[in-house]
């Protein structure tokens, strides 16, 4: 089921070095693409069917024909590196194991939307990519396909790393923008959008960094080589993070459209120690769980998990056994969200504090089911009435354990009051 | 004007400006939609969702008020189920954490948290979890007082830092609902506008050291004034209240919003300015140091009047213009010479390119337009050679040591006609005291050549005369207020056709030729 597209160097040894990089094809695309013109560059990627790998999948080629023309601002690149949903580590691999194809990307992604000047916002504790990115940018200056002339072509292209400081948000596209702008990283309104109005207020384009890997291959074997992988409307291929109670937990490539049990199965060698399957996180820990006989349906692309109420998401596959405390679960889910929240909008804000109380009173055995009646309600007050969709990234998920594992929460509830009790002690 | 358009709001067709975001579009015709961080003179910045409000056929169906402008036929949706619920459920996020804690605290009256749960909330609380807790009466410095638990985060106070002063002392720190309000460490509010930040905080986050507990502000009585601290003219809200068996007091000024003068600020200094018109006040006259009636001090006043050769009479670059015309006419009549000499009132580089003037009186522009001298070699010459002054409220010793005005007056009679008990009034022979300026109604002319009025803002227990009246008992022949707008309007074209209580808010802009065009 495997397929080496974007991990196809992963297994040589130093490919992340540029000499070791080349011989295994790195920057073999460069001369068909400086003789393509930036029109062309973005048809192909348009009919590849390439959507956005971090999450939202929207259709790459689409996004960059956003760009206004003749704006006379310069347009920038940010490649979104801050990899932060829990259960995702495919970018890590990208840019630890080959971070020439993603370099390669940018010079693409570069030159089809006329842009000079790339930034790639990598999350700052990320130490070990960052050392290993920086070491090949230094490579790809020195062998000339950065700088002022691009593998000897009249165009330009300066690709410069900023380190965040460790937010989740920050990956959130324009938080991003605001945190290389230097300023506390919180999410823009929208609109404007950032292809009209982004970095320093100048069209910009922000690509998760497997969809900018993704573009060698594309451009390399063209647009249909690369549909022949995946479902009609999500072709290629994706890194699969599955991890959780699994045998082989793991990274794995994968076209897009395999039947999701079947991969837990035959890829990732079943749920661990044999034990029952309780639930699949289908996409990092935002989307909504699916239980095992929901799972049976799902394939691994963005329609099937639409048409089955959750996400596709990162790839970041988590498989929960039987002996997982979905409360506990929910417990850590709220803790992580409420703790990356910006702190801006008033629903978010205050909302997944309240929330996060109201689990631990569960937890404590001083819930009663009003609290889990609020925790529900709390869900839909908050979620999609704030600038971005940090709150839905927590609010659809734990939505979906209140619904699915009602009883898990009711088990915890208590009818005793202790109101009086607590007052004694006061 | 400005371009209109129509948009249905709850299915009802308005007309509202164009290009206007919807709360300002919409409120103009009396619609109010919610909101806490939004502020004009601040901009949009979208964090508290409480201005959500639906579009009909809108993509998206949902968005904050605050950053959509008003399109033609756009269908605004606020009475809808929906909306409703989204602003009692913003305004539950919003008081979970809030310690409401109003019988104690200063906004209550004033306050949009208890404003917006009466009209939009009315909820019990559903909170019975431990609540968030923060830092409280934190010294900000320039008197502003902050309590981390009330704020909601709204951040006006840290755009207004950003925006308006450009000086970005305040930054919310921390995230989620640990996010608060905070100064760098060691690095307290350091700007000449800092007090802004109280009256723009919609709840009891920012409060004044100098006005909380002194007074529950729904027992403030409220009258529109000018500041007279500095030429700018600065439009204020005077906050006073007579208490059962007191004085009336004044207990703070505002910033009262005029777009064509100061926008929606006032400085600090001028919003302090307030003591001045309780403080230090005269209120009974004087023979020397002696306390006597004013008729017998205006009685014997009268009779160095008449017994004088050579009057000088000086007067104060605040007084109204109602009151420097029937001090000039006064002057023409006895013959004297009128002196508006006052350059201590001038402080100089002390102002900015915002507010603040360097000259720190009201209506200097108006002794310009009266065609008053106001050199120093006028006064002093003529000082000189005066067996008689009579002062009206100007503060000599700002303008001179007090050694060099008592020789310069030496042999000289003076009479003060003064609104405060200064050292300079001591050292008149007769001190006679009048209201000041917000006890009486006037006009003045700002450094913009902005044509402002006001009215009578405070009644005191002893309601004194203004300084239009004391000339006028002195002999002056413009003895009524309607005799002395008459002679304005004969002067400042502009003012034909108005009469003094009609004169636009915003006031009159004059022109160039206009200050200049003293009369033939």
């Amino acid at each position: 089921m495997e397929v080496k597209i974007l991990s196809a160097k992963f297994d040589i040894k130093d490919a992340h070095k540029i000499e070791v990089a080349k011989e295994h094809g790195a920057y073999s695309t460069l001369d068909k693409l400086f003789s393509m013109t930036s029109a062309e560059v973005i048809e192909e990627v348009k009919s590849s069917g390439l959507r956005g790998r971090g999450g939202a999948g929207f259709p790459t080629g689409v996004k960059w024909s956003f760009l206004p023309k003749d704006t006379g601002k310069p347009v920038y690149l940010a490649v979104n590196s801050d990899e932060s949903e829990p259960a995702t580590f495919k970018d890590r691999y990208i840019l630890v194991k080959d971070p020439h194809m993603m370099i390669e990307g940018i010079i693409i992604c570069s030159y089809a939307i006329g842009s000079h000047d790339t930034y790639i916002y990598i999350r700052g504790e990320y130490t070990t990519q960052f050392k290993a990115l920086q070491a090949a940018i230094e490579e790809a200056y020195e062998a000339g396909y950065l700088g002022d002339t691009v593998a000897g072509n009249n165009f330009k292209l300066n690709v410069t790393v900023h380190r965040g400081a460790g937010a989740y948000i920050c990956g959130e596209e324009t938080a991003l923008l605001e945190s290389i702008e230097g300023k506390k990283g919180q999410p823009r309104s929208k609109p404007p959008f950032p292809a009209v109005a982004g970095l320093y207020g100048c069209p910009t384009i922000i690509n998760n960094v497997q969809t900018i890997a993704s573009l060698p291959f594309i451009l390399n074997s063209g647009a249909d080589a690369y549909k022949a992988y995946g479902t009609e409307k999500s072709s290629g291929t994706h890194l699969f993070g599955i991890s959780g109670h699994v045998e082989k937990p793991g990274m794995y490539e994968l076209p897009l459209g395999l039947p999701l049990l079947e991969v837990i199965e035959k890829v990732a060698g079943g749920v661990l120690n044999g034990r029952k399957l309780k639930g699949i996180i289908p996409g990092g820990s935002s989307t909504p769980v699916l239980l095992p006989d929901e799972a049976k349906t799902v394939t691994l692309d963005y329609e099937s998990m639409a048409a089955h109420k959750t996400m596709f998401g990162s790839g970041g596959i988590v498989v929960l056994d039987e002996t997982v405390d979905i409360v506990e679960l929910v417990k850590n889910l709220i803790d992580f969200y409420h703790h990356e929240s910006c702190g801006q909008c008033t629903p978010c804000r205050e909302g997944l504090g309240w929330m996060l109380k109201i689990v631990k009173k569960i937890l404590s055995g001083k819930g009663k089911m009003d609290d889990v009646d609020l925790l529900r309600e709390l869900c839909d007050n908050i979620e999609m009435k704030t600038v971005c969709v940090l709150s839905a990234a927590c609010t659809m998920p734990v939505r979906s354990y209140l619904d699915k594992f009602r009883h898990e929460f009711e088990a915890y509830v208590t009818t005793e009051d202790f109101s009086a009790a607590e007052a004694k002690e006061e | 004007m400005a371009e209109k358009i129509k948009l249905f709001v709850n299915g009802v067709e308005v007309e509202v400006e164009a290009k206007k975001n919807l709360i300002d579009a919409i409120s103009a015709v009396g619609i109010e939609i919610p909101h806490l961080c939004y502020h004009p003179a601040l901009g949009a910045d979208g964090n508290c969702r409480m201005c959500l409000v639906g579009i009909e056929d809108g993509r998206p169906p949902l968005v904050p008020a605050c950053k959509t402008p008003a399109r033609e036929g756009m269908k605004v949706l606020l009475d809808a189920e929906h909306i409703k619920k989204i602003q009692h459920d913003v305004m539950e996020l919003e008081l979970i954490n809030h310690p409401i804690d109003c019988p104690v605290c200063d906004q209550a009256g004033e306050c949009k948290l208890q404003d917006y749960y009466m009209s939009y909330d009315q909820k019990e609380s559903r909170m019975t979890v431990p609540q968030v807790t923060k830092g409280k009466k934190l010294d900000f410095g320039s008197g502003v007082i902050h309590d981390q638990e009330r704020c909601v985060v709204c951040g006006r106070c840290v755009r207004f830092c950003r925006q308006i002063t450009k000086t970005g002392e305040l930054g919310a720190i921390n995230r989620s609902d640990d996010t608060r309000i905070n100064i760098f460490p060691g690095r307290p509010l350091n700007n000449r506008y800092a007090l802004n930040v109280v009256d723009l905080c919609p709840v009891g986050a920012m409060t004044s050291s100098d006005f909380r507990f002194k007074q529950r502000v729904w027992f403030l009585k409220k009258a529109p004034g000018i500041c007279h601290g500095c030429a700018k003219g600065c439009n204020i809200t005077i906050d006073h209240n007579r208490q059962k068996y007191e004085d009336d007091i004044i207990y703070r000024f505002r910033p009262l919003l005029n777009k064509q003068v100061n926008g929606y600020f006032i400085c600090d200094e001028g919003r302090l300015s307030y003591k001045q018109e309780n403080d230090g006040r005269l209120i009974e006259a004087r023979l020397s140091t002696q306390p006597r009636s004013i008729d017998e001090i205006l009685t014997a006043s009268t009779k160095e009047i008449d017994r004088a050769e050579k009057i000088v009479i000086s007067l104060s670059p605040n007084c109204s213009l109602e009151q420097m015309i029937t001090i000039k006419a006064l002057s023409e009549k006895l013959g004297a010479t009128l002196t508006g000499y006052s350059e201590g009132y001038i402080k100089q580089d002390d102002g900015d390119d915002f507010l603040i003037q360097d000259d720190k009186s009201a209506n200097r522009a108006g002794l310009q337009l009266l065609e008053i001298d106001n050199s120093r070699d006028t006064f002093t010459g003529a000082i000189r050679e005066a067996d008689l002054l009579i002062n009206f409220n100007n503060n000599l010793l700002l303008s001179f040591a007090e050694k060099e005005i008592s020789k310069l007056l030496k042999g000289t009679k003076v009479i003060t006609v003064t609104s405060h008990d200064t050292p300079f009034t001591t050292m008149a022979d007769m001190a006679i005291p009048v209201a000041s300026f917000s006890e009486y109604a006037g006009t003045v002319v700002n450094s913009d050549n902005i044509l402002q009025s006001f009215g009578k803002a405070i009644t005191k227990n002893i309601d004194l005369d203004d300084i239009s009246g004391i000339a006028a008992r002195l002999g002056s022949p413009l003895q009524t207020p309607g005799e002395r707008f008459a002679a304005l309007q004969q002067i400042i074209s502009a003012l034909n056709g108005f009469e003094p209580d009609n004169i636009p808010a915003e006031g009159l802009k004059l022109k160039e030729s206009e200050a200049a065009n003293v009369t033939a």
